[in-house]
């Protein structure tokens, strides 16, 4: 593209001043990157965190209810909550929580679930905040050999079914619950006259060719949780070799012309017909909780709500919280935690958040309980199974559709 | 002043200039991405190159980087190629409505990618109602590439034309040249510095594309950027994202080594004001042609996507209105995250306007310490030698300005969570955070933009002043300032548009209270039902307007000193 012919006459030399500046491109590279290394390798910074195992105890703090009231904290306690970009919570319920306790709480959205935890692995020997909600289950592991979180048994626990209590040292608290699960566009059905599908296996009948949209299990949490739900129902998920049950169910959807997008974003507003959207998909990995909200007269019966969900569907997400090691106030923290699973909070979740409530019997709004299915038995996998399999399955999966 | 040599002289004080905004990348860029970067290739305190080896050997990722190449150099070509008609026709034509579409132009550029990419969907998806399924293919991801940089191609090259004499184009026409051999042999060589410039920008945008790919690519379709994504923020494999790191810097220096090599110093300098032809409207047949054809080319290629989003944003549950704006001022159930629109403007006009100075005033530094006047005996070879070492840091610097643009948001971002986390520098809970990062990204922008126009001011000019008894500053103020004035207002347009429609950097340093309009937007996307989706267009919507009316205010500023042109 550069070759105009009065040019060629000062190449040589102009290589040699190409060369010369290569040289030092690269010497100014390494030296910066030299003092860097230099500064990095302080107190603070270095390679400690990713190599250091949870070897070392990590502290449990002692319970902070007694006789199940919320502690006073000294006016003007600080209590700063990591959180992911979806959270959300009624100014009246937190102000509740600085009444009682004196806390003023700030929240530190940061990125997505997966940005979330690991900024907060990065930063693990400086937290930039107390207490981290809204981890899943698929996380944990790393964040357990991190040493990421104190232990703190909450006081609320006691109404929270122990399915969900996945873990038994009590790093992580449930706070709340959102399946995963296929949605339909009701009316599209309707209008065809085809009956809804009944679960997984239907996707592939030719019956409902092009009609399914799922997330990028590698780029999506939702897509990865339709991964489990998968490799959970057929099996396989211990065969390494090309053609696990799961997988051939994936090839099966891909001959039926299953699309496949980047992120829930693209899949719910870009590919499905159901919601806002003008997408040409009538079925699409999103979860149980999202049918509520795309009901705007709770008045109107059920069966004419705009969307439904195929409940065989649906995999088991939890959210969980957790008082992070380095935490300055890890009482407050405690104390936020188990404010979280009081009735004001637990109570304030669903509409807010789109998610379930964790503690039995918690109210939830009518349209909860009017245009979702309640799931009673989701899909489930254990999650240090899930931590060991992942990253093989992603790739198994990739070498299908790749 | 003393007796010293002009040349000692001139040479610290040239260093000095180039010393902040070095200093600023050394410390917001440098440091943290070398942090970042380094934590991932030691582990227990010893180096682990492993990841390197197996990276560079791995085929898949050799195979990533190949698309990601090729994209980008195609994205760049079709982009310019696309773009140098409609610079001319804001540099040589008058017509209704000229500023604004001026302003317009930039409107893509601050639209976060996933906003275009379902407006993109709308109109070339597998439902599209253009009728053409593009997504998937390369096609859907260059169109997209060239929507959000037609702006750079056309105000960076049409600010150097309008600049541009027209007497020796005058001559060539006088002695028989067509038109078209007159544009060929005389204007665009002339322009080549801008259009490189240009480029280059297009090109670090296209390489280090994320959402475009994405949400158009389909599955397939994976650029060096998102694999560091996943890397980073999704499996924490800090070795293999720093080798992916370090991939990635070493092929955009490959690549801004090439555009090195293109450019060669010019022996004339090609702003002379005197003779600048002003725009003028269209007058014969094939001038009105050209015209109603970029304009034509603008309205559908620019102008549908745009038009996707404003419909949507009227559209709601309830049926067409505006009810996806007024419902973005109530609360929903008093959230305490909640941040009206209004608020969300607010912070990022703030920002955005400290990010633009930041980037201006360093961009500015840059450009003067590294536009050293074109030597007329540049082929004289000891004259070369002599100046062999300044050169050699010019073009360093130059490009080393560049490099923020063309690496990860996320390498840049996580590395700052960890190196800015200590006193003095605790940047991390601090307001700055974010204006700081915005400009690292904005800075090479500027400079880009800033560094050729500098130097396309005729060394004679200065050289003229100086005899007529006015100081450096005079000079500086009555000569340098009002010969670029334009190409200021543009980079100052363009710094201002990374800051309002930055994500990536932002979504994981922002603070709760200072949510800005993209990652409302984002917000607004991530919930089901209702109105969300109108929402978050009515929130695009109101980033482009803000965005239109900020950059005809930045146009319409001028220095004092400035005459009228």
């Amino acid at each position: 593209m550069t070759s105009t012919n009065h040019e060629q006459f000062p190449a040589r030399s102009s290589l040699v001043a190409r060369r010369r500046r290569t040289a030092l491109t690269v010497a100014i590279l390494l030296l910066v990157a030299t003092l860097a290394a230099g500064c990095s390798g302080g107190p603070s910074g270095g390679s400690r965190s990713l190599s250091k195992s949870g070897d070392e105890p990590t502290p449990t703090i002692a319970p902070v209810l007694s006789n199940g009231t919320l502690p006073r904290f000294p006016d003007g306690t600080v209590l700063r909550v990591v959180t992911h970009d979806s959270f959300a919570v009624s100014s009246a319920v937190l102000d509740e929580f600085t009444a009682r306790t004196g806390v003023t709480v700030e929240f530190l959205p940061s990125g997505d679930a997966g940005s979330m935890v690991n900024s907060a692995i990065l930063t693990k020997d400086d937290p930039q905040g107390d207490v981290l909600f809204g981890i899943d289950e698929n996380l944990l592991p790393r964040t357990f050999d991190e040493g990421l979180f104190q232990h703190y048994a909450a006081d609320g626990l006691g109404a929270v079914p122990m399915s969900l209590q996945v873990d038994d040292q009590h790093r992580v608290t449930p706070i709340d619950r959102g399946d995963v699960c296929v949605n339909f566009d009701r009316r599209w059905f309707a209008d065809r006259e085809l009956a809804v599908p009944g679960g997984l296996r239907a996707f592939t009948d030719s019956q409902y060719r092009s009609t399914l949209a799922v997330e990028d299990p590698s780029s999506s949490t939702p897509g990865l949780s339709f991964l489990l739900a998968t490799i959970a129902t057929f099996g396989g998920g211990e065969d390494t070799g090309p053609n696990p049950a799961w997988l051939q169910y994936w090839r099966d959807l891909k001959a039926n012309d299953v699309a496949v997008v980047d992120s829930w974003e693209t899949a719910y507003y870009g590919s499905f017909s159901g919601s806002s959207g003008e997408g040409d998909r009538p079925l699409v990995v999103s979860y149980a909780s999202s049918p509520p909200a795309e009901v705007l007269d709770p008045s109107v019966p059920t069966e004419a709500s705009p969307t439904g969900v195929v409940a065989p569907t649906c995999y088991r997400q939890i959210e969980f919280a957790g008082v992070l090691s380095g935490a300055q106030q890890p009482r407050a923290a405690a104390a936020f935690i188990e404010f979280m699973l009081m009735p004001s909070f637990q109570q304030d979740m669903p509409e807010l958040m789109y998610v379930y409530p964790v503690v039995d019997g918690t109210p939830v709004p009518e349209v909860f309980s009017k245009f979702t299915t309640p799931v009673a038995e989701p899909l489930t996998l254990n999650y240090e199974l899930v931590d060991a399999n992942r990253e093989r399955w992603v790739a198994q999966w990739a070498s299908v559709f790749r | 002043m003393g007796q010293r040599l002009p040349l000692r002289r001139r040479i610290p004080w040239r260093a000095l200039l180039a010393l902040p905004p070095l200093v600023f990348l050394a410390l917001f860029f440098v440091w943290p991405v070398t942090a970042i970067v380094m934590r991932g290739l030691r582990s227990a305190g010893s180096w682990d190159l492993t990841a390197i080896f197996a990276v560079v050997h791995d085929p898949s990722i050799g195979r990533v980087m190949w698309f990601t190449l090729w994209e980008s150099l195609l994205s760049t070509i079709v982009c310019v190629l696309v773009g140098l008609p409609g610079a001319a026709l804001f540099a040589r034509f008058e017509f209704q409505g000229r500023r604004i579409l001026w302003a317009l132009l930039l409107v893509p550029f601050v639209l976060p990618t996933v906003v275009a990419g379902l407006a993109f969907l709308t109109l070339i998806g597998p439902a599209g109602v253009t009728g053409v399924e593009l997504t998937g293919t390369i096609w859907a991801i260059i169109l997209a590439h060239v929507f959000f940089n037609y702006a750079v191609v056309v105000r960076t090259v049409g600010a150097a034309w309008a600049g541009l004499g027209e007497s020796e184009v005058d001559a060539a026409r006088t002695l028989g040249a067509s038109p078209l051999r007159a544009l060929l042999t005389i204007t665009i060589p002339r322009l080549r510095s801008a259009v490189l410039a240009a480029a280059s920008i297009v090109f670090l945008f296209s390489f280090t594309s994320f959402g475009i790919v994405m949400i158009l690519g389909g599955v397939r379709q994976r650029t060096i950027e998102v694999e560091i994504y996943d890397q980073t923020a999704r499996f924490l494999h800090l070795d293999v994202a720093a080798a992916l790191s370090i991939m990635q810097v070493v092929g955009v220096i490959f690549v801004l080594m090439l555009f090195g090599r293109a450019r060669r110093p010019r022996a004339a300098g090609s702003v002379d004001r005197a003779d600048t032809r002003p725009s003028r409207r269209p007058r014969t047949v094939g001038e009105r042609a050209f015209v109603g054809a970029n304009l034509l080319f603008m309205a559908l290629f620019l102008g549908s996507p745009l038009t996707v989003l404003v419909v949507r944003s009227f559209s709601t549950s309830k049926g067409w209105g505006f009810d996806a704006y007024s419902a973005l001022g109530s609360s929903r159930r008093g959230s305490s995250s909640f941040v009206s629109p209004l608020d969300a403007v607010g912070n990022s006009m703030r920002f955005a306007l400290v990010t633009m100075v930041i980037s201006v005033l360093l961009g500015s530094c840059a450009a003067w310490a590294l536009a050293r006047p074109p030597r007329t005996s540049s082929r004289n070879s000891t004259v070369k030698h002599r100046f062999g070492a300044a050169r050699v840091f010019d073009s360093v610097t130059e490009g080393f300005l560049m490099i923020p643009l063309g690496t990860s948001a996320v390498t840049v971002g996580f590395g700052c969570l960890i190196a800015l986390a200590d006193p003095p520098l605790d940047l991390r809970s601090s307001w700055w955070m974010l204006p700081i990062a915005h400009s690292v990204i904005a800075l090479p922008f500027v400079a880009r933009l800033l560094v050729p126009a500098v130097r396309s001011i005729d060394p004679k000019l200065r050289e003229v002043a100086s005899l007529l008894g006015a100081g450096k500053f005079r000079v500086w103020l009555t000569i340098d300032l009002p010969m670029i004035r334009r190409q200021i207002a543009v980079a100052a347009g363009f710094a201002f548009a990374v800051s309002l429609g930055e994500f990536g950097a932002t979504s994981f340093l922002v603070r709760a209270r200072d949510v800005t309009v993209p990652i409302a937007i984002y917000r607004s996307l991530g919930r089901p039902g209702g109105d969300n989706l109108s929402q978050a267009m009515a929130l695009a919507v109101i980033l482009m307007a803000v965005i239109a009316v900020v950059v005809i205010c930045i146009d319409r500023l001028r220095p004092p000193t400035s005459a009228e042109f």
